[in-house]
Formats: C-alpha cells, structure tokens, sequence
C-alpha cells in the first residue's frame, strides 16, 4: 500500500498518520488513480472499504499489476470502456464519472459508479482522486421501472382500452391515444378540462354518470364503474364502459385523483340488444304457438263434443219432428267446424313464413281501393274520410295483407260508430326508430281497454252486442301485421273512439 | 226439486240444445234461463235484485264467450254476491283443458263449485241436479 503520493511534504509524519487513520475510517471507497502519458493505469491508494468491498486478495495486491486486477473485477462487457472513459479525459475536463459492472467472487454481479477529480501534474501524469458507490439496488429499480413501463406501454397500445387520469384539484383530464381514438378523435394522448367531456354523455346517461361517480368519491363504493354513450367527433353515439377509482385523497379524505380505463362496449351492447330481440321474437313465437295449439284443441273439441252429443240424441229419439231439429243443429255444428278449419287454415298461412312476399306498395293506393270497396257504406253511413297520407309513400308489405288489414280497420271503425254522431275516420303516418306507423283513428264507440285489453286481438272475441262481430278479424290482421315484423297497437276511450296504430317495419 | 232457478251462459246455441234435450231424458223438470254470453246473465241477477225477484240457485257458465266471459262475469258476480239471501252455485262447463283455466278455476274456489269438462254427459247431469 502506497500512500506516499497522497501526502504533501509540508505534512508533518503525525498528520499523515492521522490523515491514513482518517481515511480508513471513512465507509466510503476511497481511491486515488494514477493514468501516466504512455496509458499506463496505476492505482496509488486505496482505502481499506475498497479492498474488502472488491474482496481483492491480499497476495493479488502484491503480485498482480493494476490491469490485471482490474480486469479481474470488472465484467468483461464493461472492462473496455472504464478504460476508453480514463485514456479519454481531455484537456481542461476536470471531473469524471463513470458506471460499470463488476463480478465480485461472494456478492456476485453489482453496479459501481466511479466518481473523481481529476488533476494534471506536471509530469504529465493525470491523477484522478475519487470514489465508488454501489448502486446496484438503484439499477436494479431503473430495469425494473423500464421493464414495467415498457409492458405498461405494450399493455396500453396493444388492448384497446383508454387510460383517463382526472385531477379533482385543477379538474383537468388525461386522455390516452386509445381513449381519443374510441370517440374518432386523433390518435393522440390529450389534457383537457373535464366538462368538456362530460357535456359528450348522453343526456339520458347523464343522470345514472354522476350518480355513480359521486358514490366513489364520497367513498361509497370501493370502485367507479359506468357504462354510458359518449358522443364521438362524428357526432354518433357509442357505449364506453369507464372503470375507476381514486388513488389519492387528502388528510380530509376528500378525492384528488381519480385514474381508470375507457373500454368501448359498443358491440356488446349491440350484441347484447340483438339477443334480447331475438329472444322477444322467440318467445312472441312461442306464445302464439301455444295459443294457436289451445285454439285448435277448444275449437275443436267443442265441435267434436256437440257432434258427439248430438249423435247420442238421435240414436234414442224416434220422433221425427225431435230428430229433424236435431239434424238442424248437426247441420249448423258442421258448418261452424268449416269454418273453424277455415279460419285455422287462414292463420297457419300467415304464420307459414314461407309464403311472405314482399312489395314495395303505394300505401294511398291500397286505401283508394278500400275506400272503393267500401263505397256503399261510406255513403250510407255519411263516414267522412281525413286522409292525410302523402301520396308517394311506400310500404314493404305483403300486398293481400296490406289491402286486408286496411279493409278490416276501416270496415270496425264503420261498424262500431257511435249512434250520436257521424263516423270520421282520420288516416296519419308518423316516424319511430325503424317504424313507419299508421294511425288509423275514429270517433265511435271506444272499447274498455281495462276490460277488453288482453282479449282485444284473441280469436273468436267480440265486445259490442253486434250481430255482425265475428271475432276473427282483429285476430287475423295482428298475425298479418306481426308475419311482417311489424305490431299492432291500440288506444281508446269508451264512447269517443278508437286509434289503432300499424307498425310497418321498414328494416326487414 | 233440487233447484227451481236455473241460468245456462254459454254462446253455443247448440249447447243450449243439448242441455234441454239432457233433462228431458232424465226427466228432470225444469226450464233453464239461456244466455249467450256473461254481461247478460249477469245484468239478469242484477235486475232480479233490483225488482226483488227470485234470483238462481245455479248457474252453468261457460268460459270462452264474447262481451264477457266466464271470468269477467265472476269478477262481477263477487261484487254482488254479499247482496244475495241464498247461495247460487255455479259450475263451470268448459271444453278448455287448458292447465291455465283449471287453475285460474281455483282462484275463484268460494264461487265455483266444481269445473266439467265438455261434452257434459248423462252422469254429469244426474250429479249436478239430482244428487
């Protein structure tokens, strides 16, 4: 151990010995370097923390030159450029540092930064007088936040969820790139002020938004969760599911921040509205078909159950007068099981999808011709016809069931007009999400949709003391109208009138 | 006689038939109200009420018919029925076996006495009158 070109030859022998004392007190490793003109490396002093922390062996002090050493400690990969970094220190540079791996035989591979002054003497040696930290735990954290900041970023850029990051203090928002490209705005990350985006909600959305968001941040609820439609640049509507929470609050608990994600559930929720339809369909299916099978099953066998008791009369009676006017009813209960299959036959057809066709028809046309048909009534009966329908419009319908269904309504709201006043029948059209309806509305009688209402479209069903009510039609115009995706729909008032409206499905 | 007062209430005209043919065969002497359907019985019993007359002490009721039905009419005729001084009993004669309406039959449990199943027959007829 040399320490000779440490000391100033103004010292005094007791303070060099104090000075050596010193410094090998110090924890910190302590060096002195010696870098000749020719490139030699020399290493004049060093501390007794740098020989136990290097774990240099005694006899490799003494034997082995400085390089050797060195190479022995340091990793191969950084050996050249500690060595590149000393030989390159330029006139006038006065301080380096440098950071380097070394492979210690019992604590294994750690990180060393070097840090020195670095003087010129006037042999042209340069001395660098220094230290070396471990910072092997500082690097370990830096590859660990790299690492994690670049599965971060993989994580953002490579699923389609947004990153908002919302500051209650300033009330300003962090928008990721995913969060602006969701509502078709420039793929790029944004700070803006929070109104701003809440004012995109949809106003029915609004109310259920804040409700949610304010339990969070009263606390209430461990995380923020909502699913809304936010209004995108091109000014449509898609459903964006936002989950957050808040990471930080003041001594007070109040909130200061708030981070969460935005995932665009649009077509889930258009998934999700598909399979509700398709369910409704199924189970509107499902129902007529019961219905329809308990129809057959009581129209029949009340038929079956009068011929057979009918058949049972005649067998005993022998009185012709008894037996001709059992035969009038056997007559008469034939004629109605006729009928009944008719009317059965009628209803399978329209529900046989099979047989749908189609047009694109001129729905003034197919009035003009009802109106037509009807003239006779129209005229008896003194019926004023308010027809306000535009003359080109176009329905995609079945063309039997479009002139029969505007039949049937016309010829009821003749029918069951009122006795004190003059029949008016007043035709509008109106628009609703994928639905043209037709409002057909008269001024007579009404039902008793509380009474009536579950029945009103039910087979064999009459309400007026009407010698003319069959009961078959309503019920066959509804199939008619529902075999064509549409509905039928009914308001009423018992002695001012009826408005039934049809819904012409415009999507199928 | 079992009963003196009887109302019929089915739109079936031929079960109208059936039921006076039924009892004249078995000798059963009585001659039945006939209505076609529920809002006629009933405004029947009402105006019986009304007046003071004797109103039935059966009824046979049907189910399916329009204006009102077997149900509608019950609903009514529980309304009534604290105003009357006897008992009617009702049974329903249907030719429904749909689950649905031997249920909803139970509901009305104080009112209706038991649910026959259409065609009625001669046992059914015996039953009700003359056991």
């Amino acid at each position: 151990m040399n320490i000779n070109s440490f000391s100033d030859s103004l010292l005094s022998d007791e303070k060099i010995v104090f000075y050596k004392k010193l410094l090998s007190q110090v924890p910190d490793l302590i060096f002195q370097l010696s870098l000749s003109v020719k490139g030699d490396i020399y290493i004049p002093f060093m501390n007794k923390p740098v020989i136990k922390y290097f774990e240099l062996a005694k006899e490799d002090l003494l034997n082995l030159d400085t390089l050797t050493i060195l190479k022995k400690k340091i990793h191969p990969e950084d050996l050249n450029a500690v060595i590149e970094s000393l030989l390159t220190v330029v006139i006038g540079q006065n301080f380096w540092t440098h950071e380097f791996r070394a492979v210690l035989p019992h604590k294994g591979l750690r990180w060393f930064r070097g840090v020195a002054n670095i003087e010129k003497i006037e042999d042209g040696n340069t001395i660098f007088y220094g230290r070396v930290t471990d910072i092997t735990d500082r690097k370990q954290k830096d590859l660990e936040l790299e690492i994690s900041e670049e599965r971060f970023q993989f994580a953002m850029e490579a699923s389609t969820n947004g990153i908002w990051d919302l500051n209650l203090k300033t009330n300003k928002v962090f928008y990721s790139s995913q969060s602006m490209k969701m509502l078709e705005f420039e793929e790029q990350d944004v700070i803006d002020n929070h109104d701003k985006w809440d004012n995109r909600i949809h106003p029915d959305d609004k109310e259920n938004y804040l409700k949610e968001i304010q339990l969070h941040l009263e606390n209430k609820t461990p995380f923020y969760e909502n699913s809304k439609r936010m209004l995108t640049k091109d000014d449509k509507y898609k459903w964006i599911l936002s989950r957050g929470k808040v990471i930080e609050r003041d001594k007070l608990g109040n909130p200061i921040r708030l981070i969460g994600t935005h995932t665009d559930i649009s077509s889930h929720k258009d998934k999700e509205e598909e399979l509700v339809k398709t369910l409704e369909i199924i189970s509107e299916q499902n129902s007529r078909l019961l219905n329809f099978a308990h129809i057959v099953s009581h129209n029949l066998s009340s038929h079956s159950g009068n011929f057979k008791m009918l058949l049972n009369f005649i067998e005993n009676e022998d009185n012709p007068e008894a037996l001709g006017e059992i035969f009038a009813h056997l007559k008469t209960s034939s004629n109605g099981l006729s009928d009944t299959i008719e009317h059965l036959k009628e209803l399978v057809d329209i529900n046989a999808r099979m047989i749908h066709k189609k047009e694109s028809l001129n729905l003034n046309s197919y009035l003009n011709k009802v109106f037509a048909i009807l003239e006779e009534e129209i005229r008896v009966n003194e019926v004023i016809i308010k027809n306000i329908i535009p003359n080109d419009y176009n329905v995609n319908f079945n063309p039997s069931y479009l002139e029969s269904i505007l039949l049937n309504f016309t010829t009821n709201a003749i029918k069951y007009a009122h006795p004190d006043r003059k029949p008016k029948i007043c035709y509008t059209l109106s628009k609703e999400k994928s639905y043209t309806i037709l409002e057909i509305k008269d001024n007579g009688l009404g039902i008793n949709l509380e009474k009536y209402g579950e029945k009103l479209f039910g087979m064999y069903k009459t309400f007026h003391n009407n010698t003319n009510a069959r009961g078959i039609g309503l019920f066959i115009t509804k199939n008619q109208v529902e075999a064509m995706g549409g509905k039928v729909e009914v308001e009423s008032k018992v002695n001012l009138g009826t408005t039934f409206k049809i819904y012409f499905n415009n999507e199928i | 006689m079992k009963f003196n007062n009887v109302f019929v209430v089915d739109d079936d005209k031929i079960f109208h038939f059936i039921i006076k043919k039924l009892l004249a065969n078995n000798n059963i002497d009585i001659t039945p109200s006939y209505f076609e359907n529920g809002f006629d019985a009933i405004e029947k019993i009402k105006s019986k009420l009304h007046n003071g007359e004797n109103t039935p002490d059966l009824i046979l009721l049907d189910i399916n018919m329009p204006i009102l039905d077997g149900w509608q009419f019950l609903e009514e005729f529980k309304l009534i029925k604290n105003q009357l001084d006897k008992e009617i009993i009702i049974y329903i004669i249907s030719s429904s076996d749909n689950h649905a309406d031997v249920n909803k039959a139970k509901d009305f449990k104080d009112e209706v006495k038991n649910y026959y199943l259409k065609p009625m027959t001669q046992e059914d007829i015996k039953a009700i009158f003359c056991n």
